[in-house]
């Protein structure tokens, strides 16, 4: 029996090869986007588990908000974690790290730049699946300048990974002794070092003040304790160890604080919702955005729902000439049951080629995905452990699905009446099916209309107007390397051909360095009078060296002694502080920790908002220091051989210092570089935008050609009464376009709707949707489907009428 | 004319160096066995097909391999078609269906209710505008066709067996109809089976395997 089904089935699918093309093809193609998506979405789910106590790890956060600032951050204060071990009976360890930027380490008379590094407590060994190749975490990380490295750097610097006991000289100056080799931290971890140096190195992991915040924090619960009890202690917890300070310091309780509407608050993120669910200041990596697996898991569905449709449309569409197989199968004695398997049988085996297919191609177009979606995925043989499952439950589910709904339509005909010919098209009845072709093409448009969003706001972001000007800033990193010669250097730089201006400093607008503090309006350090912000240290180059324009007073100078202590503000600190102090008036900072004694600085003028963050968020108060931070040397070029000037700089720089690495950046891409996940989700939704529509066109072109084979006969009368090929092309294509015109009405609001709130909205500087991204998402949906149709109308309104009369 | 059909493995000769003429206001009925090409030719006289070979003339224009254009507008204007299987559109009414050649040839919508009406009149089924093909009797719709055919007032009406599908009453009524028309100057060409319904025409041309075999003049 079941081998006629399987005969039957292959019989009729050979005989109709366009129906049983557009089918598999479509279907396909729907599936390979889908299982891409599916790679996607299950390599962003699976960071982070491959820590063994995953279940039990917890990074702590801290909220702050406080002298009218508020920010999430990921780190906490530095004595925060041996306070949990402590005090927290649930707590079983505490790990911190604490990252200070990039170190040269020494390869015979090199310096190689190492970006990867940070300091780490030595129960980051007993907290997260580190496993040691050399050495173990009995002794490693314990003792002041000692280092764990990864057998990627061991190999780089050694040429072997057995080298515990050895030294690394970083920096030229500090030695570090290897206690300990560890495996490379797999790809999907929101962390990714390769050098880890002991915190016991670093003074700063001694402070006891709960009111700085730099250390990145992990805690191990043990088996069966709650977050939630830990949780409900952090409030008294910060409350019993910060109060003393801020009394100290700014005169008050912590109830003041509050009530004055400021907050400390700590909180907990679950190890494996790191990656996708946190995106705070001072994360280790950059992490996904779940928001990104929820879209693309609704795209690859509703691709896949495309494809079914196609399916079950075209199947019911040929009812018609199946209508007659049927009858005869009835008469003759074949039960219900026994068409619905015939039919299912088909779809399944249809579903099986498309699979096939769909799963060499997504194979094949792995590399391309992973170049467009930033990622590393590979088929591995574990992944087949899981993906030939999937396969099998697509083929039988998606098999089912598609064609579940011809088999039951099919299989209910009545065999008298189809055999008395009443049943004159499966075309009449096809109310389901014009839904599901208005649903592809809501689905269609929406995608249209998202993508054109999306495109829009980040076209927008390339052409707005930051403040400053982006374009032929060549960023000169790690100046610092340089040590006393930096100024030199720069002057030197400055006097280059080509070149306009230099200025050295750390803090550029594009990323790098930032600072936040808070500054007083008054010498009494009172919260009232506290504006929080970044404070940046820079030149009196800086301002024209980044093309920044002044609102009002003047720049720093060089020739000013008093600039020392002059500050200049940006709109958004003047408009914060409210007139408590203005241009030519004074601030106040405190100069050491115990806040006795304070500066008093002049606000000598007022720079013009530029944007510093993401356009995400708004301009915050910025306050300019003058002085000296040789984090970067940031050079304006004027000439369109940047290359030579980049050849010349680099040589001054080996002149300076042969032995250290020249690293350099251009400011627009450190620009792009911010949006970068938002370009790649652009290019990712143009491509599945681009399927969804093939896949409901390939749909519409066969329908188109069912429609103008059912209406062959009056196609033929018609003509013969004197219509045109026009009027014929117009009649055929009116009932699809009518389908198109619906889903646009439906989906233009709702996209319009959608990508407002659930993207746009994230941005404080956007371009909304205008009216013109609907008429184009519309007008192209109706041409491409305008297009698909009339290959099928143009043919059937050609053909000569006496053929498709003389067939009656 | 000459007249083939070439499919993979046989060359048929549909029409074969047949020659005819047919004078305004004229009935011809064309006889002949099954296949012999009488519908081949009354396509080719209703421009819906080329012949191979030869030529025609309508109204003293050359009209074989005009182009589908030409030809499209000459037909719609002076040719009106009936056929043995009626051909209505089963899902326009019998208002709609006879309506359809008024609107390929542009007549204003306030003329077609006129017209249309005017027709179903003459045709007797006025009473049954609003219903669809469907709902009428085999006598009903082929009056409904030849009322269809006659509404643009067409010089030709082309007539493929017109009574194959009908009883002998209804038959009679058909040919009736196609008797006053063509007493009221349209001239009819007419195939048929039936040498009943020849009677009515003014003259029979025989076919056999395409060529004219004999031509009766019946007045
Ligand atoms: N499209 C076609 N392809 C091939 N041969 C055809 C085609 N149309 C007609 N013929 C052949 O041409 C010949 C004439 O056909 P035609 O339809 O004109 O016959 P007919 O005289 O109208 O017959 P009937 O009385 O049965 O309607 C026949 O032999 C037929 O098989
Ligand atoms: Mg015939």
């Amino acid at each position: 029996m079941f081998r006629n089904y399987i005969k039957t089935a292959f019989r009729s699918l050979k005989k109709n090869k366009g129906f049983t093309f557009i089918n598999v093809f479509g279907l396909a193609l729907g599936l390979a986007v889908c299982l891409l998506i599916v790679f996607y979405v299950v390599d962003e789910l699976g960071y982070d588990r491959y820590n063994t106590k995953a279940d039990r790890i917890y990074r702590l956060n801290n909220d702050i908000k406080f002298g009218g600032h508020e920010d999430s951050y990921a780190v906490i204060p530095a004595p925060t974690a041996a306070a949990l071990v402590s005090e927290f009976p649930e707590v079983e360890n505490a790990a911190r790290f604490r990252q200070t930027g990039s170190f040269r380490v020494k390869k015979g008379s090199q310096n190689i730049q190492e970006d990867k590094v940070t300091f780490a407590d030595p129960a980051i060994f007993n907290i997260f699946t580190l496993p040691f190749v050399d050495g173990s975490a009995t002794d490693a990380l314990k003792a002041p300048h000692t280092a764990v490295i990864n057998e990627t750097l061991a190999k780089k610097y050694f040429g072997r990974t057995d080298v515990v006991g050895k030294t690394l000289v970083l920096n030229d100056t500090e030695n570090y002794k290897i206690t300990g080799v560890i495996k490379d931290i797999p790809r999907q971890s929101h962390f990714r070092f390769d050098l880890f140096l002991s915190m016991e190195t670093l003074a700063e992991s001694k402070q006891t003040t709960w009111l700085s915040n730099n250390f990145q924090t992990y805690m191990l619960l043990k088996p069966g304790a709650n977050i939630k009890t830990v949780e409900s202690k952090f409030s008294d917890l910060i409350n019993r160890h910060s109060s003393a300070e801020l009394q100290q310091f700014l005169h008050m309780s912590m109830s003041d604080l509050e009530k004055q509407g400021n907050y400390f608050r700590f909180s907990v993120t679950p190890l494996t919702d790191i990656h996708l669910k946190s995106n705070r200041v001072a994360e280790m990596g950059e992490n996904g955005n779940i928001q990104y697996v929820y879209i693309f898991s609704a795209i690859a569905i509703f691709i896949l729902f495309i494809a079914c449709v196609n399916f079950m449309n075209l199947s019911t569409a040929r009812s018609a000439n199946r209508a007659r197989e049927v009858g005869v199968r009835k008469v003759l004695g074949s039960a219900r049951k026994d068409l619905v398997f015939q039919f299912l049988t088909e779809s399944i085996l249809i579903t099986l080629v498309a699979t096939l297919i769909a799963a060499v191609a997504a194979w094949l177009s792995l590399p391309l995905f992973n170049q467009m979606a930033g990622k590393e995925m590979s088929i591995t043989l574990k992944a087949l452990t899981w993906l030939l499952p999937t396969l099998i439950f697509i083929v039988v589910f998606v098999g089912c699905l598609a064609g579940s709904y011809p088999a039951f339509f099919l299989s209910g005909f009545q065999p008298i009446a189809v055999l008395k010919g009443k049943l004159s098209g499966g075309f009449k009845n096809g109310n389901l099916r014009s839904a599901l072709v208005i649903f592809q093409f809501f689905i269609s448009i929406f995608l249209i209309i998202g993508t054109l969003a999306i495109y829009n706001q980040l076209k927008y972001i390339q052409n707005k107007d930051l403040g400053f000007n982006r374009e032929q800033v060549l960023v000169i990193k790690h100046a610092w390397i340089l040590g006393n010669q930096t100024e030199t250097f720069k002057q030197e730089i400055k006097q280059l051909p080509g070149v306009t201006n230099a200025s050295l400093t750390g803090y550029t607008p594009t990323g790098g360095n930032r600072n936040s503090s808070t500054i007083y309006t008054s010498p009494v350090f009172d919260l009232k009078n506290a504006l929080n912000g970044q404070v940046w240290t820079v030149d009196a180059d800086y301002l024209p060296t980044m093309g920044m324009h002044l609102a009002a007073g003047r720049n720093f100078s060089k020739e000013m002694a008093t600039d020392s202590t002059s500050l200049i503000l940006n709109e958004s600190a003047i408009k914060l502080l409210n007139g408590k102090s203005n241009l030519n008036q004074f601030l106040y900072k405190p100069l050491d920790d115990q806040m006795k004694k304070i500066g008093k600085y002049k606000i000598i003028g007022i720079v013009k908002d530029f944007n510093f963050n993401s356009l995400r968020e708004n301009v915050t108060p910025l306050i300019l220091t003058y002085g000296k931070d040789q984090g970067a040397l940031n050079v304006r070029v004027s000439t369109k051989d940047v290359k030579g000037v980049l050849a010349q700089i680099e040589r001054k720089w080996k002149e300076l210092s042969p032995n250290q690495s020249f690293s350099f950046s251009f400011m627009d891409q450190d620009f792009d570089a911010i949006y970068r996940s938002e370009q790649r989700v652009g290019s990712i939704c143009v491509a599945f935008t681009t399927f969804a529509i093939i896949i409901a066109c390939l749909g519409l072109f066969g329908l188109a050609a069912y429609a103008a084979e059912q209406r062959n006969k009056e196609i033929g009368i018609r003509k013969v009464l004197g219509a045109g090929v026009t009027s014929i092309v117009t009649m055929l294509s009116k009932d699809f376009i009518k389908l198109v015109f619906i889903a646009i009405l439906l989906a233009a609001p709702l996209a319009w709707w959608f990508m407002q709130r659930f993207f746009l909205e994230s941005y404080a500087y956007r371009q909304n949707i205008q009216w013109w991204v609907v008429v184009v998402a519309a007008s192209g949906a109706v041409l491409i489907a305008f297009v698909t149709i009339s290959f099928q109308s143009i043919k059937a309104a050609l053909i000569n009428p006496v053929k498709s009369l003389r067939s009656e | 004319m000459e007249k083939y059909y070439r499919t993979e493995e046989v060359e048929t000769i549909a029409l074969n160096k047949l020659s005819m003429e047919v004078k305004e206001g004229e009935f011809v009925a064309i006889m002949g066995p099954s296949g012999c090409g009488k519908s081949t030719l009354l396509n080719i006289l209703g421009m819906l097909d080329d012949p191979d070979a030869g030529s025609y003339l309508f109204n003293g224009t050359e009209v074989a391999n005009v182009g589908e254009r030409k030809r499209a507008d000459l037909r719609k204007h002076n040719i009106g078609f009936v056929f043995q299987s009626f051909n209505l559109i089963d899902e326009l009414t019998v208002y709609e269906n006879v309506e359809l050649p008024l609107i390929y040839t542009g007549v204003a919508s306030s003329d077609r209710v006129k017209r249309v009406e005017e027709v179903l009149e003459k045709m007797q089924i006025m009473h049954r505008r609003n219903h669809y093909p469907q709902q009428l009797s085999g006598g009903q719709q082929q009056r409904v066709a030849i009322a269809r055919a006659v509404v643009n007032k067409p010089k030709l009406i082309l007539a493929d067996e017109p009574t194959g599908n009908l009883d002998s009453s209804n038959g009679n009524e058909v040919m009736e109809l196609l008797t006053d028309l063509n007493e009221q100057g349209t001239t009819i060409i007419m195939v048929t089976h039936s040498e009943h319904d020849a009677r009515y025409s003014h003259r029979i041309i025989r076919l056999l395997d395409g060529q004219t075999v004999m031509e009766n003049i019946m007045i």
